[in-house]
């Protein structure tokens, strides 16, 4: 047996090989592959055991007086299309809501969410909305496209490397070897992020500014490159629209004003804008830190405001680089499982969706639907009654957990599928057991925007089954969708609704994948966005003004806690932490303090602390460490034992619905 | 050699080097032809240590014949054998049952340097086979003589000849003495650590890395490959002795140049370059041999 597929883990999205001829399996990386060049992290090669797990769930359980019972898979199937249609029915279809996964293939999402609007709700969303639902609704409405303006093959061809809110050598590391190869090569690096990450130790530059003030920063990089004069005229003038209205806004964040704010020495700024004007191309890569704020929208249309002004957009070793959590958060979102929009980013409200009226033959809903962050409270409130999720942990991973947990005691119908019994399977009343991503075929999308084949490697333990053909029976019950009898004709499907991915077929992205948009005009897909123009003609400058994160420290709340991964965790810990190296490398949840914070506190290493925020407490070990600097602390949030988004609060960012994960007020007690 | 292979084949399970999805890998093979002359994408060592597997239980090993190893690769087993050849009751039940049969390369592969380390012409082998044209020469071990009855004999003069115009097309790197030249403060340790991202690629694609870790999972003890550049690696209560990764990736080359060739005269590296080759971010072992040590 030997099999190309995909990693499952982030959204780099290294192919590799599984070959067992009887000799234990072997994972190599795919030499052939232009992501990752036969090379692999250690989630790669040590982090698959999980799908041998003695704990994965193997049939179908449905809650009877408080305990799962074990139930055929047709008993299941009609439970849960009875129940939903009963809901529906009664409380009609805005009373149900669905949870798509970015852990899924695009086929996958492409079936919930056309369940959800079948059924007559854009109640649909997953957890981009909690990633990079700043990259789509900033990015589209900046350049026209949500997504990777280059390939990561093109990031040899940077002379600067502009790397902000992105551990890139932990989080996506095969993309963060290319920097650090970059780097070894002579070329420059700027690194800005509020902790000492590897790539900072090599940076040109380090800007260790404060948590929360990307814009200030960013802004105050801008000002340089005007006052200097460096910025793209041709560019500006070519390609651009609203230069003059957003000048104006860049005029007020001198660095020595911003410094207050930033916490950034003024030359380091002028050093940092020097260096991103005048080495081009320059790329931009970005993460979590520059999204999961309030004003996350405001930072990625910042970042793209400094990709315009540099001319860094359209050109090979130039451009912006939102690199994507999950394998298939870019495919995901692709496929509309977002509740703005539906498949290729149609918003809701366009007359567009008469295309897809007419293609799944329904009158559709216009309206925009709740997003992840707001189910729960709707649950809560008691409009909302269902909810179906599918291969995702919220109470986990979603900021404000009382509040989450409170929504889910409060539903009628909480379904879930998944590979483990998670918390949040444990709260269902109905488990339907899904299959990995290694036991089943589609497609991942990853953070370049190319469209790969994943492939079977091992058969479904029990009665697990492919989330594909367990959607595919719910969809038939509940929304009279017809049958689909494999991947294959889901994908048909999704090249008639997405124009992007049009001129994909199995067959024509297999073995190394194909860049979208693909379709007649670019049959063999597209490396570089925006080389010419932009879907919305001109690229558009937003004036941006800094504003504060929405919780600041004070006497009682002194610290600063950001949230995130590790290098050897994902998510909320479901896979990695049920592979054996891995969870031996990072066993339990920790905070990251400084030497100086743990000295004012008395703490000590691997003592065990109480973090308290304005929302809640939890329990777990120091870890002193030079990667925070004082005042901030780092918890990251793979451990259901010690649920560090207790602590996280709910203000959303209003233009996309984002929590701020990464600021947080906090004190530790001893 | 497809005489012999059919003669083999009546008393092994038959694998070998075959082309899949474009790369060279090891699976079962049904005749000769199958096999692939080019290089293999990995050294098999699953063949004699399984990448996961319970301790708690060895089973009867069937006789496996594995055509197509690359000399470099079968170098490896010969080192191994010196740390765990009766000591490592799983590796040695299969290394007892398992009959390789190494191809020497024609030309120099990119980036290896076997010469340095006596390759490619191997002094140990089960079946080792130099392609002339159409046909092979073969040394074969006393072990697995019978299988070669009708082939002609070679005495290695062939052998010897062709293993001095290969060295000539692949100079050997200065390993003698590395052992002594290598220092502990070097500052070649903290720049690999800048870049090292803990893939563990170099350990996993060695011919020569056995180290395992051991868990228990319910009611199996399992042992699972294990890397020296991960910080749980021969952890203990009080953590790590070898804090900071520089330290670490220090320990790997130490073992390689230093530990192992003072306690079994042998240096543990093949020159196989599948670490350099793995490595994402070009660590390569070459520089530690050639580094100038005494001029930092």
């Amino acid at each position: 047996m030997s099999v190309l597929t995909v990693c499952p883990y982030c959204g780099t999205g290294c192919q590799l090989i599984v070959n067992d001829p009887g000799t234990g399996e072997r994972v190599i990386g795919y030499s052939k592959s232009p992501v990752n060049h036969g090379k692999l992290c250690i989630k790669g090669y040590s982090g698959l055991s999980y799908n041998f797990s003695r704990e994965r769930l193997k049939h179908p359980l449905i809650k009877k007086n408080g305990e799962f019972l074990r139930v055929s898979w047709e008993e299941a199937l009609n439970a849960t299309s009875t129940r939903l249609l009963e809901i529906i029915r009664k409380f009609g279809p805005d009373s149900v809501a669905f949870q798509s996964s970015a852990k899924c293939t695009n086929e996958e999402n492409y079936l919930m969410q056309k369940i959800a609007r079948m059924i007559g709700t854009n109640n649909i969303d997953h957890c981009a909305r909690s990633c990079h639902s700043p990259t789509a609704t900033g990015l589209i409405t900046t350049l026209g496209a949500g997504a990777a303006t280059g390939s990561i093959k093109s990031l040899e061809e940077s002379k600067t490397y502009f790397v902000i809110g992105s551990n890139t050598t932990e989080q996506h590391p095969i993309i963060g070897t290319a920097v650090v190869s970059g780097r070894k090569n002579g070329k420059n690096l700027v690194v800005a992020d509020p902790r000492k990450v590897q790539l900072a130790e090599i940076a040109s530059i380090h800007l260790q500014f404060n948590p929360g003030t990307d814009v200030a920063l960013l802004n105050s990089i801008m000002f340089v490159i005007l006052e200097e004069h460096l910025e793209d005229v041709e560019f500006i003038k070519g390609r651009t629209q609203g230069f003059a209205e957003f000048k104006k806004e860049i005029e007020k964040y001198a660095p020595e004003i911003t410094e207050g704010i930033t916490g950034v020495k003024p030359d380091a700024i002028r050093e940092t804008a020097r260096l991103i004007a005048k080495g081009k191309p320059t790329s931009i890569l970005y993460a979590m830190g520059i999204t999961q704020h309030i004003h996350g929208t405001e930072n990625v249309m910042s970042i793209s405001n400094l990709a315009l002004l540099t001319g860094n957009v359209g050109v090979r070793g130039a451009g912006i680089f939102p690199l994507r959590g999950q394998n298939n958060v870019q495919g995901s979102s692709d496929m509309g499982a977002l509740s703005e929009w539906y498949p290729g980013y149609v918003p809701v409200d366009s007359p567009k969706v008469g295309y897809l009226e007419d293609l799944w033959k329904r009158v559709l809903p216009r309206k925009k639907g709740l997003s992840l962050s707001e189910m729960f409270d709707a649950a809560a409130d008691g409009s909302l009654k269902a909810i179906y999720v599918m291969g995702e942990n919220p109470l986990v991973t979603e900021a404000a957990i009382s509040d989450v947990e409170r929504g889910v005691d409060n539903l009628d119908l909480f379904i879930v599928q998944d590979i483990f019994m998670t918390l949040t399977a444990g709260m269902a009343d109905i488990v339907l057991p899904a299959s990995t991503s290694l036991e089943k075929e589609g497609t991942f999308t990853n953070t370049e925007r190319r469209i790969q084949k994943v492939n079977k490697v091992y058969e479904s333990p029990g009665e697990a089954r492919p989330d594909w053909w367990i959607l595919n029976e719910v969809g038939r019950r509940v929304a009279g969708m017809s049958n689909y009898g494999s991947p294959e004709e889901i994908f048909e499907e999704i090249g008639r609704s997405v124009p992007s991915y049009s001129g994909a077929t199995y067959d024509n992205i297999y073995p190394i994948g194909k860049q979208w948009p693909i379709n007649s005009d670019y049959p063999n897909g597209t490396e570089i966005l925006h080389a010419k123009s932009f879907p919305i003609g001109r690229g558009k400058f937003v004036p941006v003004r800094y504003g504060p994160a929405a919780e600041t420290v004070s006497e009682e709340y002194n610290l600063i806690m950001t949230t995130g991964r590790n290098y050897f965790h994902y998510h909320s810990g479901t896979m990695s932490r049920r592979a054996d190296l891995l969870s031996r490398e990072s066993p339990e949840p920790y905070v990251e303090i400084s030497a100086e914070d743990a000295r004012l506190l008395g703490i000590k290493n691997s003592q065990t602390v109480t973090i308290e925020s304005r929302h809640g407490s939890i329990e777990t070990k120091a870890r002193i460490t030079d990667k925070v600097p004082k005042g901030v602390v780092f918890v990251p949030f793979h451990y259901d034992e010690s649920r560090v988004n207790r602590l996280v609060g709910k203000a959303l960012d209003p233009l996309s619905k984002i929590p701020e994960f990464k600021v947080v007020a906090v004190r530790l007690l001893v | 050699m497809s005489e012999a292979f059919i003669a083999i084949s009546k008393d092994f399970e038959m694998f070998g080097s075959v082309e899949r999805e474009g790369e060279i890998i090891f699976d079962r093979v049904g005749e000769f032809d199958e096999i692939s002359e080019g290089r293999s994408r990995y050294a098999p060592k699953e063949f004699l240590m399984q990448r996961n597997e319970n301790v708690l239980l060895l089973k009867q090993q069937e006789k496996k014949a594995v055509f197509g190893v690359m000399s470099c690769d079968l170098k490896g087993f010969y080192l191994m054998d010196k740390q765990v050849l009766g000591k490592d009751p799983f590796y040695t039940e299969r290394r007892k049952n398992t009959l390789f049969a190494n191809f020497v390369c024609n030309e120099p592969c990119e980036g290896g340097f076997c010469t340095s380390f006596g390759g490619p012409v191997l002094e140990e082998y089960d079946v080792q086979a130099l392609r002339s044209g159409e046909k092979y020469h073969l040394l074969v071990s006393e072990k697995y003589d019978k299988y070669f009855r009708n082939y002609e004999r070679e005495d290695g003069a062939f052998f010897s000849k062709f293993k001095l115009e290969f060295g000539s097309k692949m100079e050997a790197l200065q390993v003698d003495g590395v052992e002594n030249r290598i220092t502990w403060n070097s500052g070649l340790w903290k720049e690999f650590a800048s870049r090292c991202i803990s893939c563990g690629a170099c350990n996993f694609s060695c011919p020569t890395c056995y180290c395992f870790d051991l868990y228990d999972d319910g009611d199996e003890r399992k042992r699972e490959w294990d890397s020296c550049i991960l910080s749980g690696f021969t952890s203990s209560s009080a953590g790590n002795n070898r804090k900071d990764l520089d330290e670490r990736l220090r320990q790997r080359f130490y073992h390689k140049f230093v530990y192992f060739k003072k306690s079994k005269d042998e240096y543990l590296c093949t020159g196989c370059n599948r670490c350099v080759e793995d490595c994402p971010v070009g660590i390569d072992i070459k520089e530690v041999i050639n580094h100038n040590y005494s001029g930092e």
